[in-house]
């Protein structure tokens, strides 16, 4: 009887430390870097320029470029401007495009840093 | 009777160092691990610094690279108006008398040279170019309203 208290003692001890002898099982935490996703907008669709016709009117022409115009059924009208605006519009033309070539190059240049390096933040 | 009592002193003095000396091992293996653990945590800190070092590195040779590239644009840029000035008052030109004298001429230059405008433009927004441009080398094929834009392969004679 003296042995079995002492078992069924030690057997109520491991029944209550029994479920901490593995321990617990520890919650793993770990970290996946994804990379940002990328935008991938199209680059933009390239312009098509049309072409325009530049008449040169001086004093001297004037009557038969009219003339001309109105025998090819357009109307004898010319907006015109003077050869120093016309050196004008061909600057602001050059200026136009170079803003547009540097603008585009700026965001080639975005692109192929933020991407390229597949380091996007 | 003390004799007794002074063996049981020493008995429980040398569980009592025994115990002690197995907490203390226990620890120094507690300590041991824990040093370990830094150990690994340092040298993967260390690696991790040094890929963010590199690819820091990289970024500012990208950097540079791209500033470099963009100040040759805009020098590019300086240039090409330059020259656009110069064409029209290089040897004090005056394109207005130049119209009046040799009406058709200038009328067909400032057409072509509308055209090859246009073209630079469509460029700029990002065409492609055609063959003939990319050969172009000789200054009679280049489009001359923009030729770092438009003829790649051209070398301006300096």
């Amino acid at each position: 009887m003296y042995h079995f208290n002492k078992i069924l003692a030690v057997a109520f001890i491991i029944l209550l430390t029994g479920c901490s002898i593995g321990g617990e099982k520890k919650i793993k935490i770990f970290s996946l870097e994804k990379p940002r996703e990328k935008l991938n907008y199209p680059m933009p669709t390239p312009l098509e320029m049309q072409e325009i016709y530049w008449h040169i009117i001086t004093s001297k022409n004037a009557q038969e470029v009219f003339k001309k115009l109105e025998e090819l059924g357009i109307d004898p009208v010319l907006f015109g401007i003077t050869d120093k605006d016309f050196q004008v519009l061909a600057r602001n033309f050059a200026q136009i495009r170079q803003k547009l070539q540097e603008t585009n190059n700026l965001l080639l240049e975005y692109k192929k840093y933020y991407e390229d390096s597949g380091k996007s933040e | 009777m003390l004799l007794g009592k002074i063996k049981m002193f020493i008995t429980v003095l040398m569980i009592a160092g025994v115990a002690g000396a197995g907490l203390y091992v226990m620890k120094l293996r507690s300590d041991n691990a824990v040093l370990k653990a830094n150990q690994t945590k340092l040298e993967t800190a260390i690696t991790e610094q040094n890929k963010v070092l590199e690819q820091q590195k990289k970024d500012f040779s990208a950097i540079l690279e791209s500033n470099k590239k963009l100040n040759n644009l805009v020098t590019t840029f300086k240039k090409d108006l330059q020259d656009l000035d110069k064409r029209f008052t290089k040897k004090n030109r005056d394109i207005g008398k130049l119209a009046l004298q040799r009406t058709k001429s200038i009328e067909r230059i400032v057409n072509g040279g509308g055209n090859n405008a246009s073209r630079c433009i469509e460029l700029a927004s990002g065409a492609e170019h055609t063959e003939a441009e990319l050969k172009a080398t000789l200054k009679s094929e280049i489009n001359p309203e923009c030729p770092a834009l438009a003829n790649p392969n051209y070398v301006p004679f300096q």
